[in-house]
Order: C-alpha cells, then structure tokens, then sequence
C-alpha cells in the first residue's frame, strides 16, 4: 500500500470510527472556529498512524512532536512524496527553509509531478525575494490546476512584483477553484488597498466583508496586506494593518514580530519591544525576531544627540568623532532639499549609525533591494558606520546625502513613489553635491549595457524588487541614476523635480513620463539608450582591451618598466576613465611618475584619481604628501578632507589635516580635527591636546587653550613646548 | 661583510653605550622575504638617523644566519659592559612544535635555548629582547630573566600566522608622537604600546580576526602581558628603557644655579606625580587647581634652565 494510501485509509478509518478527518480539522479552522479545530486536531494527535498524529500535534502547535512524528513516517515510508512535502512545510512554518527546501526537492525526486512540493519551493524561493519563486508557483499551477493554494501564492507573487492585474487574475482563479480561498480573498483586499489612503483609517473593503464572513478572526487577512504595504515602504499603514490583524486574531505572532520590526523602522522602538518579545516568548524565534531584539538592545546604549534638524543616533564609542561629521552632512543635505524640492519636513530626521554592519542588515531584512549601505524608513535613515567597514569601502556622507533624499521624497510622496524614481534620483543628487561623491560606472554597468539588459523605465522597479541576475540590483541603482540625470541634462532639473508630486498623487511612471516631460515611455527609452550608448561608448567598446592592458602595466610595472608602464597607462587610462578602484590605472601611473621622479605628473595623476572619486585612503593620504612637498597646502587640504567623508577614524589624517589648517590660520576647522583626533583616544594624549590647545589659541578662546595644554602637560609634565605654551596662557 | 664591518664599530666603542642587534629571518616567498629585509633595513636607518654614533648589527638575507648571529652576539659578549644595553629585534617566521621555538633562517633554525645561552653571557645588565616573528610567545619562557625585557609579537607560540607587529615597532621608531611623554627619549614600553595599540586598529580596521597579541615581560618573573601596569607588576623596567634618545640632556650640573634649578625641577616633577596618584582620592576641581599650579612652576623652572 503506498503511503497516500495508507494516509487515505487511516482517514478513512477515522471518519468510521467516526471521528474527525484532518480535512475537517483544517476547515474548521478555516472558517474560525477554533476552539473546534484544536479538539479536532487532539483527535488526530491520538491516532497511531504517525503521519496523521503529526498533523494533529502540529495542528496544536506542539512542533517538537510533529517533527519527531513526521520523521517516523518518513522512515516507516522511505518512498512517500507527500509524507516529505508535508514535514518540508512545518519546518518551513518553524523557520528552517533550508531543511525544508531538502525535503521538497527530496520530494520531486520522488515524484517529479508533485505540485505540493513544487509550492514548498516557491514560499521559499518567495521567502528570499528569489526570481524563482513565480516561475515554481506557476510549475505548481500547471501540475495541478486545482491547487487553489498554488494559485493564491502566485496572486501574491504577482501583487509583490506589482502586477496587480495578474495578482487579481490568479485570485481570481482560486476563489473559482474555493470560494472560501482567504488568502485569495486578501490579495484582492490588498489590491484596493494599496489604492487608498490608509494612514487614518482603513476603509471598508467587500473583499474584507467576505472574507470575515467565512472566518472572523482571519487576521492573517490584515496580515497579508500589511506586507505589501511594507513592502512599498508605507511602513506607517502597514502598521494600521498589523494592529488590525492582531486585533481579530491576538494568537497571531508573526504580525506581532512584523509589527515590532516596523515600528521600529519608524522610530517607535519601545512599542516594537514589546510586540517583538511578545512573539519572541510566544515561541516565535525566527531570525528576523531575534536578531531585531538584539538590535534594539543594541540601540538601548547607543547616544542620541540632536543638532539642528537630524537626531543623530551614535555607538558611544564613535559619537565624540563622528557627530560634527555627521552632523554637518545632515544639515546640509536638509538645507540643500527643502530649497531643491520646496517641501519642508514636520519632525527632524533620525540618523542612526551602526560600527556593526550585522546591526544595520537587520534594518534591511525581509526588505528586498534596498540599499547595502543605508536604508531610509520614512524620517528615520539607519546606515553603516564608515568603522563597519574597510576603510576606503564607502564614502558615508554620499550615503547619508542619498538617503536624506529618500526621506524627502518618501514623505513628500506618503511613500508611494515607484523605487527607480527615489533611487535614480538619489544617486543622482549624490553625483552632483560634491565631486568625487556619488557611484562611477562599474564593470557590472559595463555589461549589462552590453548585455542589454537594462529595463525599460515602466519596468525598472522589477529590477530591485526581484533581480533576475546577482549584479541586477546595483545595475539598477545605476541605470535609475543615468535616468535622473538624462531627464535633468535634456530637459531640465525642475523637471526632474516636478514629477515628484505626481507620483504622490498615484500617478503610474508611463503616466508621468508623459504628463512631465511629454514624451511616450517607449520613445523616452529608446532616447535615454541612445544618451546612455554615446557617454559610455568608450568603455563599452574599449572595456577588454583596458582589461588586457591594466594587466599589462602592472607586469611592467613589476619588471620595473617605467617608460614602458607608462605609455601603456596613458594609452588605456581613458578607456574607462571612471574606474578608480583598486589597481586603477592613475594609481599605478604615479607610481611610475615617482619611481622616476617625476613628482608633478604623478600628482597629476592622483588629482585625477581624486577628482573621479577614487577612495581609497592610502593614495589620498599619498597625494597629500606630494602636494605639500610641492607647496601646494591648500591642495594637501583638499586631499585629506575628502578623507573625513570616507573613514575619518585615522588618527594620522586628523593631525596632518589639523596642522594644515592651523598654518593658514583657520582656526575653527583645526579645531574640529584636533577634536576629532582626541576622540579617536591617540595614545600621543600630550601632542593631541597641546595642537589643540594651539588652535583654541589661535581662536582667541585661551581659557579652553589653557585647559588643554594642562591636560597635554599632565600626561607629558616635561613637555617643552606645550610648557611654552602654558606660560604664554598664563601671562 | 657587513656583519663583520657593524661588530667592528661595537669594538670601537670604549664607554657606556647601547649595542642594537636586528635579525631579518627567511621570508620562504619573495613578498616576505622582501618585507622583512625593508623592515630590518628601516630599523637601521631609523637608529643611525637618531644616533649616528649607535653601535649596530643588522643581518639580513644570506647573512642572517644562526653561526652569524652566534658569532655577532659572542663578540657583544666579550665587549659589553655591565653599565651597557643590549637591544636585539628579531623579524620573520617562527614556529613552535610543542616544545621548541625557533626562528626560520638560512641554514639551521635558531631555538629560544640557543638565544638564551648566548644573551646570558653578554655582560650588559639592561637587555631588551623583541621577538616580533610568529609564534614568538612560545619564546619567552627560555628568554625571560631579571634584567632582561622580553617583549613578543604572540602571546604563545600557537599564534602561527605572519605578524604585523614589526611593521609597527618600525614606526614606532619614526614617529614622534610614540614618545608620549614628550622627554624626547623613546622606552621601551612606549615603543610597544605604539606598535601594540597600532596592531589592534590594524586589525579591527581590516575587520580580520586578530592572529597576534603581543605580550611584555620585565620582572623576570610572572606571566607575560598584554597590559603592562604597576597592578601587573609589568612595565617599570620598560618605561626606564630608553630604546631610543632624541637630544637627551644632562640631568647633572656642576653650576651651583643650575643644579638648584635641577633640582626643584626633579622635586616638582615627584610632586606632580604624587599628585597625580592621589587624584582619584581628591576632588576634581582642587586636583585641577593643585595640577595647574605646579605645571606652571615646572614650566617656569624649565624656562629658567633654558635661558
């Protein structure tokens, strides 16, 4: 007898016996009755048959047990399909996708045809916002037409990928196949919904009515368009939804841990606590729970500090050094916004910065293309500290001044601004603050212009949302950006501006292309890759034979070649004249510049380098060097200060950058790197605050002066010129 | 030959003085072998730099050999002085099998026990011995003795990767900011807590697992540390080691004027520092105020010295 039938007869067995099958267990809690449901499921938790004794203890959620159930089965019926697809998904209900995707893959080896397993693949492959998932729910829905929980998987699929007349068509499709398809029910729910308005109230939704009608404590419901609300950053009706969700159904711990995790994108962290150890202690222990809590432990010793408009949120250890920076940057960027955009914000915005990079990734989770380095949740903006990082890795300031856009559009849109939009235009406003800030065209970029993959623009959110290769996400950053500025470059930045607010009156992206720029989205796409294909023809066309050649100058360089590394460079540097990486051409031409001599030319090429937006902090630091040996401090300046926007923890740039400013007498910048080196705890205590003791001196402010050079003199009593200077104070 | 050249200067040397002696190991692949011999190179520089009369031994590549080593150390031996101090750095790969260190060099490997024997017939009474090589904690048991500073690039010798530490012990020597006390004399101990501080951020800024943690040992007794404070019992001898002098000057005057003023600069420097131990026990503003008083009176009597 298979194992299906065995299932079958065992059911069968129980309804003459005449107890309850699991089928009716399942509608009974189907249709809410639960109470039902679970003496329903203790009937089957009884039953010898381990595989209907495992429904019944996970129907009681008692999961240890179904577990060590379903692995008797398993064992009893090495061959059965079913029996692993159904143990697949209560490890998948409990949080282990990986054993569970084993099971169902073990499953289809089994049986090729199985549908069910089929769906286990899709939730996990939907799980991880992995393209795969709508291709595996469609297999599922080929192999079986009537597999109506296919049908309301791939429904939600669609809504997510923001097809809303696909989603509504599978929907559809289940509710024919199952009247009472609830999660069908909630899809269509969802597409009204995000239509709406629901930051004062949830409005009645007949989808809604029926589906309370055949259960009225479905607050999974809620739950579902909770998520697509999230999932389009409208954290604060998301929100409305989970708090409905819960309140039809208090046992509903996953909306208690979605709950918590957006309340504390907002800010509200308190309250997410509490919805977080709710469900925490509730048995829900997934990773997105715990590693929140964690965080929000974490946060409990972090310092807030206000200055001006941003609430900046610092590890106590890095807050000393990077508050005036990041201060600085904030204020500036809300300065720059609220006259670029003409919209002003009703609260400050909260900066919060994270040395641990493992703590910010927990802002980002269950959240699919955001971006790696910071993340912006309506007015609150979580980002890497530049310490979490290697230096030269990232430029923070061209992070948090994208970011600030976000917050900006995100609020002036209520959040419904398509994601290429506030992307493109973010990383073009980064291009265009400051140079050297802002993304170059990557060998990524290269390709997928080659390759042509990029998206239409009424397509572009598709490649943030669910990327269909690895770099697809960041090529869309980069395409987003190109689009920004296209529009900006041929028709003017007001009119990259003016389609803000149409997108916050819902206005669809081919819409707007047309009411703004008057043009239709084919013909804009057709003329933003004929933009695109002339400034980036070089290194399109040129990019292997740069690849052949960058290789080539460092084995001449290596063989000590100069000349000949030299000639190399120049011929190939302006190929791809963006890459400043590591190993770029510039780099390895000053070198051979210096190992000739030639100082002045290998400072032409590090300026180069610099201007480009090169980082990295050694050649920066180098540049600094060679300009000061050649006379050029205010140049040297320059250098080093691009430093502090990309890994201002160096003790050595603070002093170096604070001397140069001390010596062209500008006293409160030398302040502020002197402050900054002290801050970084320079085992030189002495040197550290007699510099500044020197330039609260030179600012006139001889009180603080004479403090400092008394700390420097208690660390070093026989300190000569910090002795010098204490009696100069104290005359 | 330059080995031979370098003990020659030692033998020209008739008073008091400090013998520098740097070994660079086998690299075992070009990258390494070339790291090394710069380091040990730019350790050399960096001593003439600050004392062009240093007495100094610096063997690299072919030369850095155990008989070379054994032959320069047995020549220190027979021309130290009690009153003398010895330094010796060592840079490249060690290994510890259990039970033995030793230090990767062409030809036979030297073992802690080798480098004892030979240190414990040099006559100098101040010794600093820096093993900056992997697993160079593993040599410290051999190494320690009183009067000998033994400093290790690895707590124990099961810390087998590459060090970064020499690279800091080099700047050390360049920078002057290692000199934190600003008596423009290097010690011992400031030298390592800058290469030691600077090993740390070198790892925690490369986010890499940390595969060194040097250690200090000065009493001749007692567990090496990473920390060393008057609560270990570590570090006193190292913070009166001077590793290297910048413009030292006479603490002595046979001027009556001068050496009062001498004088009431030592008995104001004790009183700062009795101050300074007391500091936790008084309130912050008198500490403050009593500090201020007697920094403006050192500052005062310093001024006087140098007019």
């Amino acid at each position: 007898m298979t194992p299906l039938r065995l299932l079958a007869a065992a059911l069968c067995l129980a309804a003459a016996a005449p107890a309850a099958t699991l089928d009716d267990c399942r509608t009974l809690r189907r249709h809410g009755r639960l109470a039902g449901a679970r003496e329903c499921f203790a009937g089957l938790a009884s039953s010898s048959e381990p595989s209907l004794a495992a429904e019944g203890e996970w129907g009681l959620e008692r999961y240890q047990q179904a577990n060590d159930l379903f692995r008797a089965a398993v064992a009893r019926h090495p061959g059965s399909a079913e029996l692993r697809v159904r143990w697949g998904r209560l490890l998948l209900d409990r949080f282990n996708p990986s054993d569970a995707s084993a099971l169902f893959e073990e499953a289809l080896q089994r049986d090729p045809n199985n549908a069910d397993a089929c769906v286990g693949l899709a939730l996990v492959a939907a799980a991880a916002f992995d393209p795969h998932a709508v291709e595996l729910a469609r297999k599922a829905v080929s192999l079986d037409p009537k597999l109506v929980e296919a049908r309301e998987l791939l429904a939600s699929l669609l809504l997510e990928d923001g097809d809303s007349a696909g989603a509504a068509q599978a929907a559809d499709q289940a509710l024919a196949i199952s009247p009472d398809a609830l999660d069908a029910l909630a899809v269509h729910a969802s597409i009204d919904w995000l239509k709406a308005d629901l930051l004062n109230s949830i409005p009645p939704s007949p989808w809604i009515d029926r589906l309370l009608g055949i259960n009225s404590v479905y607050g999974q419901g809620y739950a579902v368009a909770a998520h697509f609300f999230v999932l389009n950053r409208r954290y604060a009706e998301g929100i409305r939804l989970y708090e409905k969700a819960i309140a039809l159904d208090p046992r509903l711990w996953s909306a208690h841990s979605q709950l918590g995790i957006n309340l504390m994108r907002i800010g509200r962290d308190e309250e997410a606590r509490a919805q977080l150890e709710l469900s925490y202690t509730n048995g829900l222990r997934d990773n997105e729970t715990v590693n929140s809590l964690r965080l929000l432990d974490s946060l409990k010793s972090f310092v807030t500090a206000q200055d001006g408009g941003a609430s900046l949120v610092l590890d106590p250890k890095e807050s000393d050094l990077l508050r005036p920076y990041f201060a600085l940057i904030a204020n500036r960027a809300m300065r720059a916004y609220e006259a670029k955009y003409g919209f002003k914000l009703n609260s400050s915005v909260r900066v919060e910065v994270y040395p641990n990079h493992e703590d910010f990734a927990v802002r980002t989770t269950g959240m699919p293309g955001l971006g790696a380095l910071g993340v912006t949740f309506g007015t609150v903006v979580a980002m890497d500290s530049p310490s979490g990082r290697p230096p030269g890795q990232f430029h923070w300031a061209s992070t948090l001044w994208h970011e600030m856009s976000h917050v900006y559009v995100l609020t002036e849109t209520h959040h419904l601004v398509p994601r290429w939009f506030t992307e493109g235009l973010a990383v073009y406003e980064e291009s265009i603050a400051s140079p050297g800030w802002g993304d170059r065209l990557a060998p990524d970029d290269i390709a997928a212009i080659r390759g042509k993959k990029l998206l239409p623009v009424a397509e572009l959110d598709r490649g943030f949302l669910r990327p269909e290769y690895p770099a697809q996400v960041a090529v869309s950053y980069f395409e987003a950006g190109q689009i920004c500025e296209f529009i900006a470059t041929r028709w003017s930045y007001s009119k990259l501006v003016a389609m803000i607010p149409p997108f916050g009156q819902r206005m669809a992206t081919p819409d707007v292309i047309r009411t703004v720029l008057g043009i239709e989205p084919a013909e804009f796409d057709r003329r933003f890759l004929s933009w695109l294909s002339e400034r980036t023809a070089a290194p399109v066309a040129h990019f292997d034979d740069w690849k052949k050649g960058v290789r080539e100058m460092a084995a001449l360089l290596a063989a000590h070649s100069y000349d000949a590394a030299i000639a190399r460079g120049l011929a190939i540097r302006d190929f791809y004249s963006d890459y400043v990486e590591t190993d770029s051409v510039y780099e390895m031409l000053a070198t051979a510049y210096l190992a000739k001599a030639d100082k002045p030319a290998a400072i032409a090429q590090l300026e180069a380098y610099a201007r480009i937006g090169g980082r990295s902090p050694a050649t920066l630091k180098q540049l600094a060097t060679l300009e000061e040996e050649a006379g050029h401090p205010e140049k040297a300046i320059d250098a080093l200060d691009r430093l502090n926007y990309i890994y201002p923890e160096d003790e050595d740039l603070h002093r170096r950058l604070g001397s140069l400013y001390l010596a062209r007498a500008d006293s409160p910048s030398a302040i502020r790197e002197f402050q900054a080196l002290l801050a970084l705890h320079p085992l030189d205590q002495a040197g550290s605050h007699y510099e500044l003791a020197r330039a609260l001196q030179q600012a006139h402010r001889s009180s603080e002066a004479r403090d400092q050079v008394l700390l420097a003199l208690e660390a070093a009593p026989d300190f000569k010129p910090a002795q010098k200077l204490l009696l100069e104070l104290t005359h | 030959m330059r080995a031979a050249l370098l003990i020659s200067l030692f033998a020209a040397s008739l008073r008091a003085a400090t013998f520098y002696v740097t070994v660079a190991g086998l690299g075992g692949d070009p990258d390494y072998e070339k790291t090394f011999r710069a380091w040990a190179a730019d350790i050399d520089k960096s001593l003439r730099a600050a004392d062009p009369s240093a007495q100094i031994a610096t063997l690299s590549g072919p030369t850095a050999t155990k008989a070379r080593l054994q032959e320069t150390l047995s020549s220190l031996a027979r021309q130290c002085k009690p009153d003398d101090r010895l330094v010796v750095m060592l840079i490249g790969h060690g290994s510890f099998d259990g039970l033995e260190y030793k230090m990767n060099l062409p030809g036979p490997d030297l073992t802690a026990t080798d480098l004892a024997a030979w240190l414990n017939r040099i006559p100098a009474q101040r010794q600093l011995i820096v093993n900056m090589t992997s697993s160079s904690g593993a040599s410290l048991p051999a190494l320690a003795r009183p009067g000998r500073i033994v400093i290790t690039a690895t707590r124990n010798g099961n810390e087998k990767n590459a060090t970064v530490f020499p690279r800091y012990w080099l700047d050390a020597l360049r920078d002057p900011t290692a000199d934190t006390d600003k008596n423009d004399a290097l010690s011992a101990l400031e030298a390592f807590r800058y290469a030691q501080d600077k090993t740390t951020r070198f790892y925690e800024t490369e986010k890499r697992l940390a595969t060194e943690h040097s250690q200090l040992q000065d009493s001749g007794r007692g567990e090496a540390v990473a920390k060393p404070s008057p609560e270990s019992g570590q570090g006193l001898a190292a913070s009166q080691f001077t590793l290297l002098a910048r413009n030292a000057g006479d603490a002595r005057s046979s001027d009556p004027a001068r050496a009062a003023l001498l004088k009431r600069k030592q008995d104001l420097e004790n009183r700062i520092d009795a101050l300074k131990y007391r500091k936790a026990a008084l309130p912050e503003n008198e500490y403050r105020s009593q500090l201020a008083a007697l920094l403006v009176e050192l500052a005062k009597t310093q001024a006087e010295l140098d007019k």
